[in-house]
């Protein structure tokens, strides 16, 4: 039952050639923050942060509320000032530009459509303001509205819309322009699951055929894990940890960056051998595995990861497996989701599919779980 | 082993409608209509009492005298909310974008003035502009004129002081649907290129615009009815149309031909708040606060069918005005915007808050007479009001009446705030429009109005006559800000307390009466002070031996002006401090909940 993956090099594996996967030629900035700081008052809401985005890239800030992700967003928009370090566009700074000159898009939570307006004038608001000539103009608008599938709404006002156009139309709002930046500010938490998921896909395909660098804000692990080319997991003001989605999943760096992307079942271990390729640990409850070489020092104690879809449950002990009491088994469809105690140890969390050669174990009995090397991550 | 249930089933509904929140509709109903309605239509009755019916109101269109007032009096009105209009955004958008204690601070400045006495108000601009006052002396200080001049008593003093007195109303009617405006729609039209004018224009002004007309409508509503204003600060030339009616009240000409004036003036009026009313809504009259299902059903249907062709007018407006202008505009400094409404919002703050502060320091004047700065510093003003024992008299009066109005506004208009919004009854906002009516009806015609009842019941000049006369404007007041109260209530926890056993009255002592407290303490300061500070249905319901605060002053403004006119409005001031003080957590509550 252990699943064996390989995992493929986190570094980037091509460069941005300047044309997007499906071919629409990157227009896309390049972003750098440098040591970026904004205080309110004696609350520090972004604490030195650095981070460079490559032309064209979906990049989402993940992380809880107050972790200073919205506060980035605003000072990239221009809506705050910064008290200290510098964003560059381009290798430009941008601080001295005011909003209305910076020439991005934005996409926001509330839509902050305009009620006076119908849903062609609020598309064509960025050109006219742009002085686009009318022609051009009504042109774009047709094309925008189009491949966001709303040409027939054209002349419809924002409030005759359900929540899910009204983010389309303010989606077209924001790349009618063709804009070198997009900044998108947990556009989609208003809406309902089904309907998520459904622009989450169609924003990954309108990014590609588009090739804007995108900001995402988002506190949704899964939106981010979905959309991004990579996600910065914030908390408290800083950048916890950059890198791809599988990167971030699989090899998250802290403690929290485990526990806020993703369930996590996160063991005290102890060190007893570590040889050429392989390390050998010792849990609280006295189990003993093995694990991967990467971040094992020669003694001491380690935190390891090891996300619940890789636990394997058996009904009989198997070799490398540790008993363990059921103390509560859930149905949840596609998987199973079951919660069990080892013996003077941690609680597991174990997520597996529904097949039918499972049973719902009771609550109460025992069952034998285990996990191979791979799909131990061991926590710097 | 049977367990007993803890408590007998309810008893059948077939008392229901005894318990229907509906009927507490009725008293302040039944008051209004005795004392407010049915006054109303005797005087229209006794205006067509004539041979033909039409000759009293022919003749106030035919003699030049009224029929040019009239036209006078139109202007000036229409002036006074243009001046307000175009004065009071840059103030209310200032409001709106400063914070903390600035944004406090300004409010203040505004909702100050607001709930002082229009008399008291009229009162400082006459001390402001006077012959010796701070505006002449500064001017000859400065070096430029050598006499003082006479500032007072024309057309622009009258303009000046209605503007500055309905300036509050104005501002405040337009922060408010400022302040309900998505902040993120102001940021998206700057993500989308649009400089600080093409937002103000595009977005802010458009979508602010019925806030716009309801502050318009209801400044010119007051202004047509006004009369304490244009009578001290006017000249002769000045007149308006409300000043013939108290005139001629003093000089008894034939019966019916009065009458005839108040009510064109009140059909006036009436004809004005119709057509608003049928535009956009007659929630304008109390700040739009919605009322319940029916109302906010109704809303959307006329949205439907008006809005789209009112829309595309203004947008090609807009388009062929705005552009061009916007284009000039742009080349402007970056700040010039910014600027403008700091500066116009200085000016008017400072309208609104020196002639106050003149009258206070005035009131600790050594001289006899008004003079600014005072050439010395005394306590002998307010010596002076103690212990004239015709002002005290006058204090307690008012005092008195203040607390007899309050507790019945309270009452009557307490109840029937619980009755509009917990009933389900036909017809609701056809009554809250009856309980809020009084607001909008010129205090001349309804103090002509029930001259007549006080006369018959042996009311004039008595404590309950006044107290009651006041409370028709106080009700409104109540209704407004305990209605405004309820709705912030949660019904959950009202339904919570009930499903675990507690009787409807129990659920009201328990859960609502705690929740809408703070606002009930509002309403009656507010009903309190409504009272306290009318002047025009006493001067005509009062007798001469029952002397009330604003009688007295307005006898002494119109006589000599003393600095211990200074004294009462400064003790005014403190009131209303003090009562803003303590209201001030209600006050942004019931705002927020428009």
């Amino acid at each position: 039952m252990i699943q064996t993956q390989t995992w493929r090099d986190p570094a980037r594996e091509a460069a941005p050639s300047g044309k997007t996967a499906r071919g629409a030629d990157i227009i896309g900035a390049r972003i750098s923050l440098r040591d970026v700081v904004k205080r309110y008052g004696a609350f520090v809401a972004a604490d030195r942060i650095s981070l460079d985005v490559e032309p064209g890239e979906f990049i989402t800030l993940l992380g809880p509320s107050g972790s200073g992700k919205t506060t980035l967003l605003n000072l990239l928009a221009g809506f705050q000032g910064i008290d200290g370090g510098e964003i560059l566009v381009d290798g430009k700074p941008i601080t001295p530009v005011p909003t209305h000159k910076r020439g991005f898009g934005m996409v926001f939570q509330s839509y902050a459509l305009f009620p006076n307006m119908t849903v062609a004038q609020n598309v064509a608001f960025p050109m006219r303001m742009a002085g686009v000539d009318r022609a051009t103009s009504d042109r774009r608008v047709g094309e925008t509205l189009e491949m966001m599938r709303l040409s027939e709404h054209a002349h419809k006002t924002p409030s005759e819309m359900s929540g899910g156009q009204q983010q389309r139309v303010a989606i077209a709002r924001a790349i009618v322009m063709r804009p070198r930046v997009v900044l998108m500010d947990e556009p989609l938490s208003a809406l309902d699951r089904r309907l998520r998921e459904s622009i989450q896909i169609e924003l990954r395909e309108l990014h590609q055929a588009i090739g804007s660098t995108i900001l995402f804000v988002t506190h949704d692990q899964s939106e981010a894990l979905t959309m991004s080319d990579r996600i910065a997991v914030m908390d408290k003001g800083h950048i916890i940890q950059v890198a791809r989605p599988l990167e971030i999943y699989r090899h998250p760096q802290s403690r929290f960056v485990a526990g806020f992307v993703g369930e996590s079942n996160l063991i005290e271990a102890e060190v007893l051998e570590r040889r050429e390729d392989v390390a050998v640990l010792r849990s609280r409850s006295g189990h003993v595995f093995q694990t991967g070489c990467r971040n094992v020092p020669a003694t001491g104690k380690v935190t390891v990861l090891v996300r619940p879809e890789r636990m394997a449950l058996h009904q009989s002990p198997q070799p490398g497996t540790t008993p363990a009491t059921v103390t509560s088994a859930l149905f949840l469809g596609e998987t199973l989701r079951i919660e069990a105690v080892i013996e003077g140890g941690e609680t597991l969390l174990i997520r597996c599919p529904d097949t039918a050669a499972r049973e719902l174990p009771e609550t109460g009995s025992v069952i034998h779980v285990g996990w191979g090397a791979q799909d131990c991550w061991v926590l710097s | 082993m049977t367990a007993t249930p803890l408590s007998a089933p309810a008893a059948p509904a077939r008392r229901a409608w005894i318990t229907s929140p509906a009927l507490l509709l009725v008293p302040a109903i039944l008051f209004l209509s005795v004392i407010y309605v049915l006054p109303l239509i005797d005087l229209a009755r006794v205006s067509v009492a004539a041979d033909p019916w039409w000759t009293h109101i022919a003749r106030v269109f035919s003699v030049p005298l009224y029929w040019e007032s009239l036209v006078r009096t139109m202007k000036i009105a229409l002036t006074v909310a243009c001046l307000c209009a175009v004065l009071g955004y840059p103030t209310a958008l200032l409001i709106q974008r400063s914070r903390g204690t600035v944004q406090a601070l300004i409010a203040t400045a505004v909702v100050l003035p607001y709930f002082i006495a229009i008399l008291i108000r009229t009162y400082a601009w006459m001390v402001l502009l006077g012959r010796n006052g701070p505006l002449n002396k500064t001017a000859i200080w400065l070096g430029i004129y050598d006499e003082p001049l006479a500032l007072l008593f024309n057309r622009g003093t009258v303009l000046l002081g209605m503007t500055a007195v309905l300036m509050p109303l104005m501002v405040l009617t337009i922060y408010s649907s400022l302040s309900r405006l998505d902040q993120n729609l102001i940021r998206a039209a700057l993500a989308g290129g649009a400089g600080p004018m093409a937002v103000f224009w595009r977005v802010l002004l458009p979508l602010t615009l019925p806030g716009v007309g309801a502050g318009f409508l209801l400044v010119f509503v007051s202004a047509l009815g006004f009369f304490i204003t244009p009578t001290l600060l006017g000249g002769p030339g000045d007149q308006m149309f409300a000043m013939h009616i108290t005139q001629q009240a003093d000089s008894i000409t034939g019966e019916g031909f009065l009458q005839a004036l108040a009510v064109v003036l009140l059909l006036i009026t009436l004809a004005v708040v119709g057509i608003a009313g049928r535009m956009m809504g007659f929630e304008f009259i109390w700040g739009g606060g919605k009322l319940a299902a029916p109302v906010q059903t109704a809303v959307p249907e006329q949205r439907g069918t008006m809005a789209p062709p009112r829309r595309s007018v203004a947008m090609m407006l807009a388009d062929t005005l705005g552009w061009p202008i916007l284009r000039l505009m742009g080349r402007l400094p970056a700040n010039t915007g910014a600027w403008a409404v700091r500066i116009i919002g200085a000016i008017v703050l400072s309208a609104l808050i020196l002639p106050i502060l003149v009258v206070i320091v005035i009131s600790f004047s050594e001289a006899s007479y008004l003079t600014f700065p005072p050439p010395g510093w005394s306590l002998q003003w307010y010596e002076k009001f103690f212990s004239d024992s015709n002002w005290m008299t006058a204090f307690w009066n008012s005092l008195t009446i203040a607390a007899l109005s309050s507790l019945i506004a309270v009452v009557l208009g307490g109840t029937a705030a619980v009755g509009i919004v917990r009933s389900e009854i036909k017809y609701k906002s056809a009554l809250m429009l009856l309980l809020v009516s009084p607001m909008i009806v010129p205090p001349v015609v309804l103090g002509l109005s029930l001259y007549s009842l006080f006369l018959h019941l042996n009311l004039v000049g008595t404590y309950f006559g006044l107290a009651a006369a006041h409370a028709i404007g106080g009700i409104p007041i109540v209704v407004v800000i305990i209605a405004a109260s309820l709705q912030a209530v949660d019904r959950r926890l009202e339904q919570g307390a009930a499903v675990h056993g507690a009787s409807p009255l129990t659920v009201f002592r328990t859960v609502t009466l705690p929740a809408i407290a703070p606002g009930l303490a509002a309403a009656v300061f507010f009903a309190f002070l409504h009272s306290f500070d009318e002047l025009v249905l006493s001067l005509f319901l009062s007798s001469p031996r029952m002397k009330t605060l604003p009688l007295m002053l307005w006898a002494d403004i119109n006589y000599q002006l003393n600095p211990v006119l200074a004294v009462v409005s400064t003790l005014e001031v403190v009131l209303v401090v003090g009562g803003i003080l303590l209201a001030r957590p209600v006050l942004g509550r019931s705002r927020g909940a428009h």
